[in-house]
């Protein structure tokens, strides 16, 4: 069993989409749509109810640290975003129904015959990463392809992946693959090159993530948030709040019916 | 699973383009139900953005200024939820305290206040259930307890309030052990009535949605309070006693005071970002906040006016439960807006608001201090440009933020 999770090194992503129509086609998600979004080549917007794998297409006047410049600055930056199966996963931990699990392979996985559909999981998720489907009702997302793991199998985006963009394994493993990676583009001179959300130490707020991504800007390019936070870590907060407003809350009852009383009495 | 045959497929067209020869539809998204197939790319509004002055080298960059976060799904019956649930716990609080301390001749009141909590906890009900997307499951609720999540404790909260109301109105006043029973079932109702009014700021609270969880302090203060004033206002318009009304006047004023002043804590909480506060202050959202206020403060001069005629009472009442219901509505939306304004997201987390606050960690996940705003990721020094007579990039400056308020 083990921690499995995926490695997305965003710096061999060829913006193929080979993962999004992997995904696509043994979960056997439905269409959304054919039309284009105007933003680069990224034609699907952002993950989704029926889109668990999503590649982001970042145009950059800027070049690349290899790259020679040709006609003038420019840069891509792919990215295969997918949902982060955190250590401290908002969705689980907002789930009232128990719908959502921890798996034997430490994935996180939305039960759809418990799901109720009370979409507290699509506000608490800090990655904006799960949604619920108007028409069925339910909350879905990126399973980690739990039907495929119990079979041993890879699952479907990273088997199709050309690139070893996206590497599937023992999270352990992917971690120093990563660092490794890490470390050789460093000497070759990209020195933007780190890891988002592979430790629990890079990213307290999340416990680290059990698919974790190499970037080579700001997370926010990719539209990934730069500090992101498990709203449980902060709950406890608005319940102190809550019980300070409780004893307010028996005062004022309390003085209220005392003085009436006193009124009636005088 | 597998309950679509595959001659079945041919009629479905819900586009998952499956050879009907060869398809069955069992894999994991094939439960997915499809009425309707989506409407292509269902990004919020019209990408006004395009690709070249995409804002990567912007201050605060963002995705083409697409959303980071989902906004919440919820629909029009929550923040009436939250209105209604906070009228049953204050309600039935009131009913407790009157039990308490009231003596004899205020047992009717108490028992008025319960059945406006047993009322308020059956809509609450069907509210909630209203909004699933599964309401035939909604009994799912009571599966698990579980701490994490303030709708589970919720979920356990109103079914308690819902039981202990009911049970008090059914039992209080008999005799023998079914009486005393009843008696301790109203002041029950009277404990589940606090995290009852209080537990929904709670539940938004604990979100991502920037502007709920940057004011997570103060919200359950305004939630409570606005619970004491529309419970109050709601108990003015009901038939009452004399001696019932000095009660319901203090009760409903000292609420009011209280949302005012918690409103305004808000709104400061909100303010450490311009970018948090954006929603609570600009477009139709902005104008329902200061409306709600404007009703809550109207009422409240109402209450205290001297020498009140009956047509200011009921005035005032209304004006209560207006305010109460529109603080409720306006949070609620701003919520949504700030879900969809990636720089609320972004922003706060890079000034220290994210993970930060309760973490401790001084830097990002890239790697960088906090510190806003941050230079920009740029090669150093930038290597000479090779002149030629083709089209140049332009650089143009990035797009200044647009209010996002839909």
């Amino acid at each position: 069993m083990g921690q499995k999770g995926f490695f997305t090194d965003t710096t061999l992503c060829i913006g193929c989409k080979a993962c999004e129509v992997a995904c696509k086609q043994w979960n056997q998600l439905p269409d959304d749509g054919f039309r284009l979004t105007g933003m680069s080549y990224d034609n699907t917007g952002h993950l989704g109810a029926s889109t668990w794998r999503h590649v982001a297409f970042v145009e950059r006047p800027v070049p690349l640290p290899t790259q020679t410049v040709g006609l003038m600055d420019f840069s891509w930056l792919m990215s295969s975003d997918v949902c982060k199966h955190c250590q401290r996963a908002g969705c689980l931990e907002a789930c009232p129904t128990g719908a959502i699990i921890r798996t034997e392979f430490d994935t996180v996985y939305v039960q759809p015959d418990v799901c109720n559909g009370c979409g507290y999981c699509v506000a608490a998720c800090p990655f904006g990463v799960i949604d619920r489907r108007e028409d069925d009702g339910r909350a879905w997302k990126c399973t980690l392809c739990y039907d495929r793991l119990g079979e041993d199998m890879t699952p479907a985006c990273a088997k199709a992946c050309p690139t070893a963009s996206i590497q599937f394994g023992d999270v352990d493993e992917l971690r120093e693959r990563a660092y490794r990676r890490v470390a050789q583009l460093h000497e070759k001179g990209w020195e933007q090159a780190y890891l988002y959300g592979a430790d629990a130490e890079s990213q307290p707020g999340t416990g680290g993530l059990n698919a974790f991504f190499l970037l080579v800007d700001k997370p926010e390019v990719y539209n990934l948030p730069p500090d992101p936070v498990v709203p449980t870590m902060k709950g406890k907060e608005a319940w102190a709040s809550m019980g300070w407003g409780a004893l307010g809350m028996a005062v004022v009852a309390l003085g209220a019916v005392l003085f009436g009383r006193e009124v009636t009495h005088g | 699973m597998g309950d679509i045959r595959p001659e079945d497929l041919e009629k479905r067209q819900d586009g998952r383009n499956i050879d009907s020869r060869l398809g069955e539809l069992s894999g994991e998204g094939a439960q997915q139900r499809v009425r309707d197939i989506d409407e292509a790319n269902p990004t919020r509004g019209v990408l006004r953005t395009r690709p070249s002055r995409s804002g990567v080298l912007a201050e605060s960059p963002s995705y083409y200024g697409q959303p980071a976060l989902k906004e919440p799904v919820w629909i029009w019956s929550i923040p009436l939820y939250f209105y209604v649930g906070g009228v049953a716990g204050a309600a039935s609080v009131l009913g407790a305290a009157t039990d308490v301390a009231g003596g004899k001749h205020l047992e009717g009141m108490g028992r008025k206040c319960r059945w406006v909590g047993t009322v308020g906890d059956m809509v609450s009900a069907g509210l909630l259930i209203y909004d699933l997307g599964r309401p035939e499951r909604f009994l799912n609720m009571m599966r698990v307890f579980r701490p994490t999540s303030p709708m589970s404790v919720g979920s356990w909260v109103l079914a308690g309030s819902g039981a202990m109301n009911t049970a008090s109105l059914l039992f209080a006043g008999r005799r023998g052990w079914l009486g005393r029973a009843g008696e301790g079932a109203a002041l029950g109702a009277g404990l589940f009535g606090f995290p009852l009014a209080g537990y929904t700021a709670v539940l938004i609270a604990n979100t991502a949605v920037p502007v709920w969880q940057a004011t997570r302090k103060t919200l359950p203060l305004l939630f409570m309070s606005s619970a004491m004033a529309s419970a109050g206002s709601l108990l003015e318009l009901l038939p009452h006693s004399r001696g019932e009304e000095k009660i319901l006047r203090l009760f409903s004023t000292l609420g009011k005071v209280c949302e005012l002043l918690a409103g305004v804590a808000v709104q400061h909480e909100a303010s450490r970002l311009e970018v948090l506060e954006r929603p609570l202050k600009h477009g139709p959202t902005g104008r329902m906040w200061k409306a709600a206020k404007a009703c809550t403060a109207a009422s409240l001069v109402l209450g205290v006016w001297p020498g009140r005629r009956r047509w200011m009472k009921v005035a005032g009442a209304l004006l209560g439960s207006t305010g109460a219901l529109l603080t409720r509505f306006a949070v609620f939306r701003a919520g949504k807006a700030s879900a969809s304004d990636p720089q609320a997201t972004f922003q706060p987390q890079r000034e220290g608001m994210g993970a930060a606050e309760v973490t401790g960690n001084t830097h990002a996940s890239d790697g960088r201090p906090f510190e806003f705003p941050l230079p920009v990721l740029r090669e150093s020094p930038e290597p000479p440009r090779r002149q030629t007579s083709s089209a140049r990039f332009e650089e143009l400056e990035p797009e200044p933020p647009s209010a996002p308020e839909s």
